[in-house]
């Protein structure tokens, strides 16, 4: 592209000498993530809970291989402190790989499936969202035992039923809800998790689901 | 001639000669014995009748009672007006009787003027027994007046005139019957017993008791020398008088017991006389006597009867007019204003337009029961066919909540949506399962080949409110996915695309006014937001104060 470019601009530069003397434009590669930030090699740190430790053994390689083969970023983890650690190299192409990469790493640490947490380095409008039951409702003891019951439904129905109507992936984690996918979508499941919170019965949901889904589907 | 003539004589005799009683009971030969007799005397009289059409009287076996009694009326009739005229002819000149007899002569012509004399007042005695009485017994009476009068020394054994007197008188006091018999049982002795019964009985069963009583009213009522009294309809139909009571049974009872025998020869004026018995009793109606009812009222008269129905009915009406009226009669009834149940009893008329209940009779369940086990081995039941409506929406298509955790990622998700964006992968109407695509393919080619039969003439569809999903895409980009069948009718509306409202005119096109215009209307509408704000705020300011209190 640049040699095209700088064909190009040569063949002007030519045709413009052959005429008239003048300054020849610079022409400058485009900079590396590397140069952008001045030669410093960038970080990033993600602390890893203990459940999660074990999965990310057993995902590592899922996660590594993205990364470092088509992001172009090193990673490694940091027994130690329990860290997964990420820097960029010299042919990262972008700047934004690295907080990709990041927030990638950072959806399976908080609980989402290699699979689906992979979508957030494909697309860049994905994101994720997380919210207190406490945040919606005060609730205590049973009633929010029986919260986190309705949130997920019978065997998880609701949850997936939730999921695959707003194609977005939820993960209820105690009473902790991380919702990844695009900003519309996560608003509407949003809703419809807080609503089964303050307590709504899950065929309202679905109902309401329906009508958003419809609607959604409006859209193409 | 000689021979009748004697044979008359002799049967006259032989009349004369049997006792009353013997005329009780019905002797042919005595019967033969009067007709002989009767035959005798017309011939006797027949040279002093030339217009007498008869020749002689017939009395065959075969001629009745009534025929020959004619025969002799005719007879005797011209005869007595013959006799009368003589008769005055020697009250005016009393000389001519002794020129007219030839009492020279009177020897031989004696027995014919006995004879004739007897006969004579037979005649008329005969003629007192018609029907038509009145006038003879007027004419006899008359006659015998005459007689009297003519000549005093026509005195001989036939007729006394003192009797006649003695008659007269007793006649004005008392005009019974019985009287009048007596008169005549007076004069039959005198002359024996020559056809009296025979006249007696016709004169009982002939006669009336009404003719007889106007007869003797008028007998009564001619009389010159009456000490008669003024003769009053009380004198006959009141019950004042007993002697009338005493009388009438009597001679209802006289002429019962003669009726009682059945004479040939009466045996019409028999049938006659019951009648007139009847009358008999029906005359004598006495209204006010209580005592001897039924006396009484045999004794009333048909118009007298009639009165006394009339006026009992009369009676009855008014004592019904003066009571209450029953309750049929009176208006509306209420169920409390007459007996119980007696509206029951009544035959009351209205319609009814109820049909009367079936008899339940040994056939009627018979076949009611045939047809049920008819019914239950045919299966055919009346059972009510539900009736499936067409439907007039169709569905909604609902979309399915998959329940299931997705297979997919959710990278490829969005991955396979972006696809679909943009168009590189052209994806057909989804449906949600593959079992219904397959329906649905094979339910196509059965329709295919349904068409084929009809040879594609369609009916037109019934319309479906169809609830479709209706995208806001451009009709080209509309055009190429869609199938044939859909037309652009199920695209959007222009409406539904643009409703008018909003900023029509770009920013380019805008005149000044029109800028300012919009400036002046996102003004107000800030300023409305603003003022909302404000009220908004100070609830939420007292809101917050109100939780740290209670923290």
């Amino acid at each position: 592209m640049q040699s095209n470019k700088g064909a190009a601009s040569m063949e002007v530069e030519e045709t413009v000498a052959t005429e008239t003397k003048t300054v020849a434009k610079p022409n400058f590669k485009p900079l590396t993530a590397h140069e952008v930030s001045d030669g410093q090699v960038q970080f990033r740190k993600i602390p890893v809970p203990r459940h999660r430790y074990t999965p990310l053994k057993k995902a590592w390689m899922d996660i590594y291989t993205p990364i470092y083969d088509q992001m172009k970023i090193d990673i490694r983890m940091n027994v130690k402190t329990r860290n997964v650690e990420m820097m960029t190299r010299r042919d990262t192409p972008d700047v934004s790989n690295l907080q990709k990469c990041a927030d990638f790493v950072h959806a399976f640490v908080l609980g989402f499936d290699v699979i689906d947490a992979i979508a957030l380095l494909r697309m860049d409008e994905l994101y994720v969202d997380s919210f207190e039951i406490k945040d919606v409702k005060t609730l205590k003891g049973e009633h929010l035992s029986r919260a986190i019951g309705r949130l997920s439904g019978k065997g998880g129905k609701t949850k997936f039923a939730i999921e695959n109507s707003t194609k977005t992936r939820i993960v209820i984690a105690d009473t902790k809800i991380h919702i990844l996918g695009s900003f519309s979508n996560i608003k509407v499941a949003r809703d419809s998790l807080c609503s089964l919170i303050m307590g709504s019965p899950a065929g309202k949901v679905y109902s309401k689901l329906r009508a958003v889904t419809a609607r959604l589907a409006e859209r193409f | 001639m000689a021979a009748t003539t004697t044979a008359g004589a002799e049967a006259l005799h032989r009349l004369k000669l049997t006792e009353p009683p013997m005329y009780l009971t019905p002797s042919s030969e005595l019967a033969n014995l009067a007709r002989t007799a009767s035959e005798h005397l017309f011939t006797l009289l027949k040279p002093y009748t030339p217009k007498s059409p008869f020749d002689r009287l017939l009395v065959d076996e075969k001629f009745d009672a009534e025929q020959i009694w004619q025969q002799i009326d005719l007879q005797s009739q011209p005869l007595i007006s013959s006799v009368r005229r003589q008769v005055n002819k020697f009250e005016k000149d009393p000389l001519e009787v002794n020129n007219m007899f030839k009492i020279g002569e009177s020897v031989q012509e004696k027995p014919s003027e006995v004879v004739l004399a007897g006969e004579e007042e037979e005649d008329d005695e005969d003629e007192d027994e018609d029907e038509d009485g009145n006038e003879d017994e007027d004419e006899d009476e008359g006659e015998r007046e005459i007689k009297e009068r003519d000549a005093g020394d026509v005195g001989d054994m036939f007729f006394n005139e003192e009797e006649m007197k003695l008659m007269e008188d007793d006649e004005d006091g008392d005009y019974g019957l019985n009287k009048k018999k007596q008169v005549l049982k007076k004069t039959g002795g005198k002359f024996g017993d020559e056809d009296e019964d025979e006249d007696g009985d016709g004169d009982e069963e002939e006669e009336d008791d009404e003719d007889d009583e106007l007869g003797l009213l008028e007998l009564a009522g001619e009389e010159d020398d009456s000490e008669a009294e003024e003769i009053m309809y009380d004198d006959f139909y009141t019950s004042n008088k007993k002697h009338d009571q005493n009388k009438k049974p009597k001679v209802n009872k006289e002429v019962k017991d003669i009726n009682m025998r059945d004479d040939e020869e009466h045996e019409d004026s028999d049938i006659g006389d019951e009648d007139g018995e009847e009358d008999v009793d029906e005359d004598d109606d006495d209204d006010d006597i209580v005592s001897d009812e039924e006396t009484k009222k045999d004794n009333l008269s048909t118009h007298e009867k009639h009165l006394l129905e009339q006026r009992a009915k009369i009676e009855q009406v008014e004592r019904e007019n003066l009571e209450a009226k029953a309750w049929t009669m009176q208006g509306e009834v209420t169920a409390t204003k007459r007996p119980k149940n007696s509206a029951l009893g009544e035959d009351l008329d209205w319609e009814r337009n109820v049909k009367p209940p079936p008899v339940i009779t040994e056939e009627v369940s018979q076949s009611i029961e045939e047809l049920i086990m008819k019914r239950i081995s045919e299966g055919h039941f009346d059972d009510v066919q539900k009736v499936n409506k067409l439907p007039s929406k169709a569905p909604r298509e609902m979309k399915e909540l998959d329940e299931n955790q997705s297979k997919k990622g959710l990278g490829e998700l969005y991955a396979d949506e972006y696809a679909q964006k943009t168009g590189l992968v052209s994806q057909a109407l989804s449906f949600s399962d593959e079992q219904k695509k397959e329906a649905s393919l094979l339910f196509k080619r059965l329709c295919l080949k349904l068409d084929a039969l009809s040879h594609f003439h369609f009916t037109p569809k019934p319309v479906i409110e169809d609830m479709s999903i209706q995208t806001n895409v451009p009709a080209l980009a509309m055009e190429e996915i869609a199938p044939l069948a859909v037309s652009d009718a199920a695209m959007l509306a222009p409406e539904e695309v643009f409703s008018g409202k909003g900023d029509i005119k770009e920013e380019a096109e805008l005149t000044q006014t029109d800028r300012k215009r919009r400036r002046a209307s996102k003004k107000r509408k800030f300023k409305a937001e603003n003022a909302k704000k404000m009220a908004k705020k100070p609830r939420e300011n007292t809101q917050t104060a109100g939780d740290g209190k209670e923290e």
